[in-house]
């Protein structure tokens, strides 16, 4: 028997995977499919630019930030640095001052941590950025992004495109199709070789996130010394690369350290305890074959929220938890739930499992309804976590609170 | 024949089975699972000649079906789709040869050293590529002089044994044409490791699975194969007696592509699905506490363990690994590729060869370079391809675990 199972693997579940394997816990994670780092940009939003410190503590008592409080949010992103330093590809940044980042579309994205490469393009520190695409990758317009940046008033140079050389020719790239040559070092020197003319003049080059998947650090390193300017990298449409890294990174880590990851099978619904109604004893698991009986001693549910898979909502305006079937804090009728305008805030956000200050599920008079069952990450009530700008930064303090309350 | 529902409507188009595929990593002749998967399911009419080939490419890993979060079953939308070019005749002569390997098994065996001699050869398979198209550098294996069937004939049995107070389980064990032709001595060390766990272990009647005509598209042929399987193992099945097997492709087979890929529903299908398991799956899940029982001696040596495709898409993650941990001395790199290349049948022909080898060629690198003593992998066919280009020996965990066991 395992001492915990977490189900899902998106951050909160590799996270608190990597976090509980490397402290010696026998953890195993089940998800269907994978989590939705590969969509993701990779930084860890901890609260939209704002202080984070004022933002946990104005929260209200029942978002994830309250619960969780400032103790598990600061203690969470020490361990998450730490563990991304030894996984090679260290982050930058802290709660003390915001990352402000440029994106795809020469808006402002700002962040609490991000991946050395992408916060190097932090607008306080540096110059001012020349957007470069790369011919033949229509992830990616410098054009667009400079004309933006400009309207916005931030200095910026004449947008570049740069020519690739070995990109796929019978279909279009994918971001990973550019990630993938950019790890191999010759190839490397022949696009830098290539670019290099381009350079005069160039204070800061911004290119899209594809500068090496496996070998990033050293791609990103070699490619700057190559070129002679200061580069950063700038997020893309899905696959992410900045994500991929970073779930490739969290796998590792725990792999290496000792977690069982059950990739494929689907999270059903608890094996009921046989000696008290009170506690859960695992999950079942829908594999190739049929169902099986994962025992832990311990679960953590970290399936994410409606858009995740971990709430669903059904024609019939109930909106239910998909594993245990557990019950979901919601309101209003179904034409409540979102907004007029895609990105505005969205009530259907705030759905989620309503859960104790250690993060177990909890039932209609507030009390727990397993002793050993905790939730955390995208899947609790209470927050807005695209309009917040909290995402990453509920997933790991959530994440971090919820192996403590598991003893792991 | 009415084919399974794969959920192409499901597809969002997120890319994540794009970036996770390894040919589509390896080739731009591959358009990516998702782009001749779901996408273009739709330009595929029932009655008209399919309009693309790119998805000849797909090896049949099933990378993708496993890492799609949405239920789209990417992979097997690929092989009904092959399926289709198979019946519009499109299958080379040479693909009917590899993918009956009971009958090169039957031949081979009886002419075993004229035949492992003449493949050794390099005019021979000089030969071997021109006239039939197997490639002259794929690895082949050479063939056993006794069957395993006849070498544990006091096992074999046609029907479920009556229950045997001496033992707790009964299992049957399905060992698969690469047993029964290529390795004998793995079905015995298997045998005897279940008998050390306190099973009962009986042999039923059992053929090819199947799997290598299926992922050649030649669905008809492989659906005769199943019918016998299950006409043969759903006795057991249906007496509680669970079928274990070492060969990670068949055991997928029985568990989930006669159901969801060849279409055969029904009782039989369902016990025999319900009712296999991979040996490590068994033994973690079924018999952990005999498991804990088993005095495992140190076996000093640097290993890799790599987890074969076929292996993956059973979501039950690495099993194997679990009691290989277990083992003391023995030190155990894990690797992150996701198929060695060879996929089955994929990497012995001519023109799919030189893709194969581009797919496995970071896990060839990684074990060329890690001063290793061996490799484990569950899978015959991973086996023969990594030993045969890397030139370090490959060995099934059960291998290594009867060595920890001095059973050999």
């Amino acid at each position: 028997m395992r001492d915990l199972l977490i189900v899902g693997a998106g951050l909160t579940g590799l996270f608190s995977a990597a976090l509980a394997a490397r402290r010696g816990v026998r953890v195993a994670l089940i998800a269907e499919g994978r989590g939705s780092l590969e969509l993701s940009h990779g930084c860890i939003d901890v609260s939209g630019g704002l202080s984070p410190h004022l933002v946990v503590q104005q929260s209200r008592a029942d978002h994830p930030y309250s619960l969780a409080g400032l103790e598990n949010l600061e203690a969470a992103i020490r361990e998450f640095r730490s563990l991304m330093q030894s996984a090679g590809l260290p982050y930058s940044g802290d709660l003390g001052r915001a990352l402000r980042l440029p994106t795809a579309l020469g808006t402002e994205h700002a962040t609490s941590l991000a991946p050395a490469p992408l916060a190097a393009g932090d607008h306080a520190s540096g110059g001012p950025l020349t957007y470069a695409d790369l011919i033949g990758f229509r992830d990616f317009h410098a054009g667009l992004a400079a004309a933006e940046m400009a309207r916005l008033g931030a200095p910026v140079g004449e947008p570049l495109h740069l020519p690739l050389l070995d990109a796929p020719a019978h279909r279009d790239s994918y971001a990973t199709d550019l990630a993938r040559l950019f790890d191999d070092a010759r190839r490397r020197e022949e696009i830098a070789r290539a670019w290099k003319p381009q350079m005069r003049g160039v204070r800061r080059l911004a290119l899209p996130a594809v500068i090496g998947l496996d070998r990033s650090a050293e791609a990103f390193a070699d490619l700057e010394k190559r070129l002679g300017v200061p580069i950063c990298e700038i997020p893309t449409l899905p696959p992410s690369v900045p994500g991929l890294r970073l779930e490739g990174a969290l796998r590792r880590i725990a792999v290496e350290a000792g977690a069982w990851l059950l990739d494929g099978a689907r999270a059903v619904g608890r094996v009921d305890g046989r000696s008290d109604g009170r506690r859960v004893s695992g999950v079942v698991a829908h594999t190739a074959g049929g169902p099986r009986q994962l025992d832990a001693a311990a679960v953590i549910l970290a399936t994410g929220g409606v858009l995740h898979g971990g709430l669903v909502a059904r024609q019939n305006g109930l909106v239910q938890e998909s594993v245990f079937d557990l019950p979901v804090t919601f309101r209003g009728e179904r034409e409540d739930w979102t907004s007029p305008s895609a990105l505005s805030p969205q009530s259907y956000a705030r759905f989620g499992l309503t859960v104790s200050a250690d993060m177990r599920p909890i039932g209609a008079h507030g009390e727990p309804l397993f002793e050993n069952l905790f939730a955390a990450g995208g899947i609790l009530a209470g927050a807005d976590r695209a309009a917040e700008g909290s995402r990453q930064g509920i997933d790991l303090a959530t994440a971090h609170r919820a192996l403590e309350a598991a003893g792991a | 024949m009415n084919l399974p529902a794969l959920g192409a409507d499901l597809c969002v188009k997120c890319n994540i089975c794009t970036a996770a595929c390894p040919v589509a990593a390896a080739t731009d002749l591959f358009l990516g699972p998702k782009a001749v998967g779901p996408q273009a399911a739709r330009f595929r009419h029932p009655r008209l000649p399919l309009p693309d080939s790119s998805l000849t490419w797909c090896s049949g890993c099933g990378t993708c079906s496993r890492v799609c979060p949405h239920g789209v079953a990417v992979a097997e939308i690929n092989i009904q789709a092959k399926a289709r070019l198979a019946e519009e005749g499109r299958v080379p002569l040479r693909d009917h040869l590899i993918s009956r390997p009971d009958l090169l098994g039957r031949l081979g065996t009886r002419l075993a050293p004229a035949a492992n001699l003449a493949l050794r050869l390099r005019p021979a398979r000089w030969m071997i590529e021109k006239v039939m198209g197997i490639h002259r550098r794929a690895p082949l294996p050479a063939f056993a002089r006794r069957t395993f069937r006849r070498r544990a004939r006091a096992r074999c049995v046609d029907q479920p044994p009556p229950p045997d107070e001496a033992h707790a389980r009964t299992v049957a064990y399905f060992h698969g044409c690469g047993t029964n032709y290529y390795e004998p001595a793995l079905g015995e060390l298997a045998a005897r490791i279940l008998e050390m766990l306190g099973c009962r272990v009986v042999v039923p009647r059992q053929g090819c699975c199947g799997l290598p005509l299926q992922s050649n598209g030649l669905f008809e042929a492989a659906r005769g194969y199943a019918r016998y399987n299950l006409k043969w193992l759903s006795p057991f099945a249906h007496a509680g007696i669970p079928i274990v097997g070492t060969s990670t492709s068949c055991t997928l087979s029985l568990k989930h592509d006669y159901r969801a890929i060849l279409g055969l529903d029904g009782e039989a299908a369902e016990d025999v699905a319900e009712g296999t398991y991979d040996i490590f799956e068994y033994m973690t899940l079924l018999l952990p506490e005999a498991l804990d029982r088993l005095e495992l001696l140190p076996v000093r040596a640097r290993a890799l363990y790599h987890a074969p495709c076929q292996l993956r898409a059973h979501g039950i993650g690495t099993p194997a690994l679990e009691v290989l941990r277990r083992i003391p001395g023995l030190r155990l790199a894990v690797s992150e590729s996701e198929c060695c290349g060879v996929a089955g049948t994929y990497g012995l022909k001519r023109e799919k060869y030189g893709v194969a080898h581009a797919v496995g060629a970071g896990l060839l690198e990684q074990v060329r370079s890690a001063d290793l003593d061996f490799v484990i992998t569950d899978s015959e066919t991973c086996r023969w391809w990594i030993s045969g280009h890397a030139g370090v020996p490959a060995h099934h965990p059960v291998e290594i675990v009867a060595r920890s066991l001095e059973i050999i």
